[in-house]
């Protein structure tokens, strides 16, 4: 423990070095940028800085890819909440309780929630990175893919949850997403599907391109219909610009600390990572979280629970890349590149030949956290009064974003024209009340289920079973089967009680 | 860099944006490369052929004065990231690292790409194989292995279907043994496998595994070379055992056939001059791999050819 915390010193002034304290600065106005451009996400991200850090020392590189992932966790958030333009795929979650408090004025108020939940989030998560390093990494061990299945399709189930008013609806759309992410070559035996003949398509549809298509273009022509004279937000200076106060934060810290815990292991996984992560935690809080009712319509757990889960994954997924030499996160496996580059074999070696690497990247973890939230909270005002110009003008620049990332996912100018054409379906969808997220999340997480059910059957011999019969897949996908039943109870239920009554009625 | 060189230099960009928008023709006869040249690695962070990658772009930029982004497509055993540079224009500004276990897909019919597709501008790097167990697995030595997979199927994990992984698999399944490729094309999940006990044996290269082997959490049971490696004084070769099954894992950069030669060729000897750096000597005995990988692109193409027929020879008859 003194050992830890002796080296923790160490590794705290390391970070400040001038030069380092400048690396963090950069990699955290970096990491902003890159969250808050739909398109370009966090993890291409880190990837186009890698190059730069080729002729620094060890410790700033590592010290500036680091802040990168810290903050690139954290401001795809504002683009949720302000356009309903998700700057990341882990911000999906944050659109139906984020954008719908900006609809009634507290944009400001869902930022201060989102700030404090990376604040928290990325602070406990790094807490536990440093202390319990050793003994959580085993848990990584003990995840497989059937775990990896259950994980997501306990994702997937979520869906339910998140549907809005028709289930079919959410299904139908959830099945047409599944059906897009099956586009292109399969990735366990390479059979080309659905490509008839395109090479382009032979590539698969980028989630990206769905993604910021359904949403921002989407809501653009919705915009476009009423004349760009949607209903008024509230005035927004009705409402102060403010950080939750202490005793609302208390009232939640079941949600807190149910998402923190949920991001540390997600972020442990190899394979999963913040997005992941933050549907998870979504999905989890609208099932068992105490106000799940109204989850969806504006309240502030929806924007904790994705967002604490994902800034804590950034700790989680630290664990294994230093403990084990196995990211546990697209980002973390740009930052083992960074480790060899640099001559340096992460794994439990590590600990002991180059403790100070180490340690400066813990101690960036909580700098970078509470640095960014510094620039967060400054940023916030500023970016409120963004509400305030003309939508249209909004709109422009909404789509210009939009036409950009598009873009920037694979330099293709197919995908621009896939996105204009997802746009369209996005406002299709919306025009006839199915919901996207569902469409969105099958897109996502599609692949990733996919290809770690087909792993599990081929090493389990084709035995299905196994989902349900392991330790810990078992119970998720009970929790999983249970979210997808769970409506159709309450359904049965509420019929029940709506005879009796009636029946009632006609006794007396 | 202060404003107005800021600003010549987004002049320059635009101006290249613009010739490589207007014509094609034009661009053939401009100076190559004279803008980024986008650099693929069909798999994931972290393994063998994003290291190489990341080893060769730096070097490769001293020598080409343009910057080579390195960007990872994963999936189908690489296929995915091979169609990447495919379906982008034979102008050279698109080059791939290829390597032996996309090669190995070639046999089935089914690819949608033939070899005659790309053109190698070099081999950089060729490594032995082996298979590791998990050192606190209760298998110790290749005898354990054998004894046990004749009494019940072991998982290997293996980068994908076809793969040279696979054939090995296929190889042994022809002399008895109960061995089930199980592929995981991300290595942090190839690797978590066997640590986590998921997957009993794994396949791999050696120098892709070296934190493990340094850390005792993996070590080999047979190494897939003519010669026992002297780090490894203990472990066989798979030739003493009486399995001569050598396919030598290589790493080559490739580019799109229909490149003009002199870009291919400019792109070669960025090459022969990186493989000739100390830099990337010591990165080759760092990798435990073969000091004299390199191969020039007029030698590439029958060493292909011939690791190609070898292959095949190990192919399950169809």
């Amino acid at each position: 423990m003194e050992g830890i915390l002796t080296n923790l010193a160490v590794g705290f002034g390391q970070v400040f070095q001038p030069v380092n304290f400048l690396m963090l600065v950069i990699g955290i106005i970096l990491g902003l940028l890159v969250a808050v451009l739909p398109g370009l996400t966090l993890v291409m991200g880190v990837v186009l800085a890698l190059p730069f850090t080729y002729s620094m020392d060890v410790i700033p590189a590592i010290i500036l890819l680091t802040a990168m992932y810290v903050s690139g966790t954290y401001a795809g958030a504002w683009t949720s909440i302000l356009f309903r333009v998700p700057g990341e795929p882990m911000d999906v979650p944050l659109l139906w309780d984020g954008y719908a408090m900006a609809r009634k004025g507290q944009a400001a108020y869902a930022l201060g929630w989102t700030l404090l939940s990376a604040l928290f989030g990325g602070l406990v998560a790094a807490t536990v990175m440093v202390l319990l390093a050793q003994p959580i990494a085993r848990i990584a061990l003990t995840f497989s893919t059937p775990e990896y299945f259950a994980i997501l399709f306990f994702g997937l189930a979520s869906v339910v949850s998140l549907g809005g008013s028709s289930l079919a609806n959410a299904l139908i759309s959830l099945f047409f997403g599944l059906l897009i992410a099956t586009v292109g070559v399969d990735d366990t035996y390479g059979a080309p599907r659905f490509t008839f003949g395109v090479q382009i398509l032979s590539d698969g549809i980028d989630y990206l391109v769905v993604m910021v298509g359904a949403y921002g273009l989407g809501e653009v022509f919705m915009r476009l219909e009423q004349g760009f004279k949607s209903a008024p937000l509230e005035a927004v200076d009705s409402i102060r610009t403010r950080l939750p106060q202490l005793r609302e934060v208390l009232a939640r810290k079941g949600t807190f600390l149910r998402s923190s815990v949920i991001g540390i292991i997600i972020g442990l996984v190899p394979g999963a990572g913040a997005t992941v992560a933050s549907f998870l935690s979504y999905g989890v809080e609208g099932q068992y979280g105490k106000r799940w009712r109204e989850m969806g319509n504006g309240i502030p757990e929806g924007i904790i629970a994705p967002q604490t889960a994902a800034t804590a994954s950034v700790g989680g997924a630290i664990v294994p890349l230093v403990t084990l030499g196995i990211p546990g996160s697209g980002a973390t496996a740009i930052i083992l590149g960074a480790f060899l580059l640099h001559g340096l074999q992460p794994g439990p070696q590590v600990f002991a030949a180059s403790s100070n690497i180490v340690y400066s990247m813990f101690a960036s973890v909580f700098v970078g956290i509470i640095v960014m939230c510094v620039i967060g909270y400054f940023a916030m005002k500023p970016m409120v009064r963004v509400l305030e110009f003309p939508e249209v003008i909004v709109s422009a620049y909404v789509m210009m974003l939009c036409l950009l990332g598009a873009f920037a996912a694979r330099n293709n100018v197919t995908d621009v024209w896939l996105m204009v054409i997802f746009g369209i379906v996005g406002y299709l969808f919306e025009r006839f009340k199915f919901p996207i997220t569902p469409l969105v999340l099958g897109v996502i997480l599609g692949p990733l289920a996919e290809s770690s059910f087909m792993t599990t059957m081929i090493s389990y011999g084709n035995d299905w079973t196994e989902f349900f019969t392991r330790p810990i897949s078992g119970p998720i996908m009970a929790a999983a089967i249970l979210t997808l039943l769970f409506p159709a109870i309450r359904h049965l239920r509420h019929e029940y009680s709506q005879r009796r009554i009636a029946a009632k009625g006609r006794g007396t | 860099m202060n404003c107005t060189e800021l600003k010549q230099r987004s002049l320059q960009v635009g101006v290249a944006l613009l010739l490589g928008l207007t014509s094609l023709a034009v661009t053939a006869q401009e100076k190559y490369p004279s803008r980024p040249i986008e650099f693929i690695v069909p798999w994931g962070p972290g393994g063998g052929a994003d290291q190489l990658a990341r080893k060769a772009a730096p070097l490769m930029e001293k020598e080409l004065k343009v910057s080579l982004p390195v960007i990872n497509v994963a999936g189908a055993t690489g296929q995915t990231g091979l169609n990447k540079m495919l379906t982008s224009p034979a102008d050279g500004y698109s080059i791939s690292i290829f390597i032996a276990d996309t090669l190995a897909l070639q046999m089935e019919s089914g690819t949608n790409w033939k070899l005659d597709d790309i053109v190698p501008a070099a081999i950089m790097i060729r490594q032995p194989s082996a298979f590791f167990v998990a050192e606190n697995s209760p298998l110790k030595t290749w005898k354990d292995v054998e004894a046990e997979a004749k009494k019940r199927p072991l998982k290997v994990g293996v980068t994908g279907f076809g793969s040279a992984d696979d054939l090995h698999v296929i190889y042994f399944n022809g002399k008895g043994l109960k061995l089930i490729s199980v592929p995981f094309p991300k290595p942090s999940e190839r690797y978590i496998a066997i640590l986590g006990g998921h997957a009993d044996l794994l396949y791999e290269q050696l120098g892709d595994v070296r934190s493990f082997l340094d850390g005792k959490q993996m070590r080999p049971v047979v190494i897939f070379a003519d010669q026992r490696f002297p780090a490894f004084k203990d472990v066989p070769t798979g030739k003493e055992l009486g399995h001569s099954i050598i396919i030598n894992q290589f790493r080559a950069v490739a580019m799109k056939r229909g490149t003009d030669p002199q870009r291919v060729k400019a792109i070669s000897d960025a090459l022969a001059k990186v493989a000739a750096s100390e830099e990337f000597k010591a990165y080759l005995k760092d990798q435990y791999a073969d000091e004299n990988s390199y191969i020039p692109a007029s030698g590439a193409v029958d060493f292909m050819k011939h690791e190609f027929d070898t292959m095949k020879k190990y192919a399950p008859k169809k």
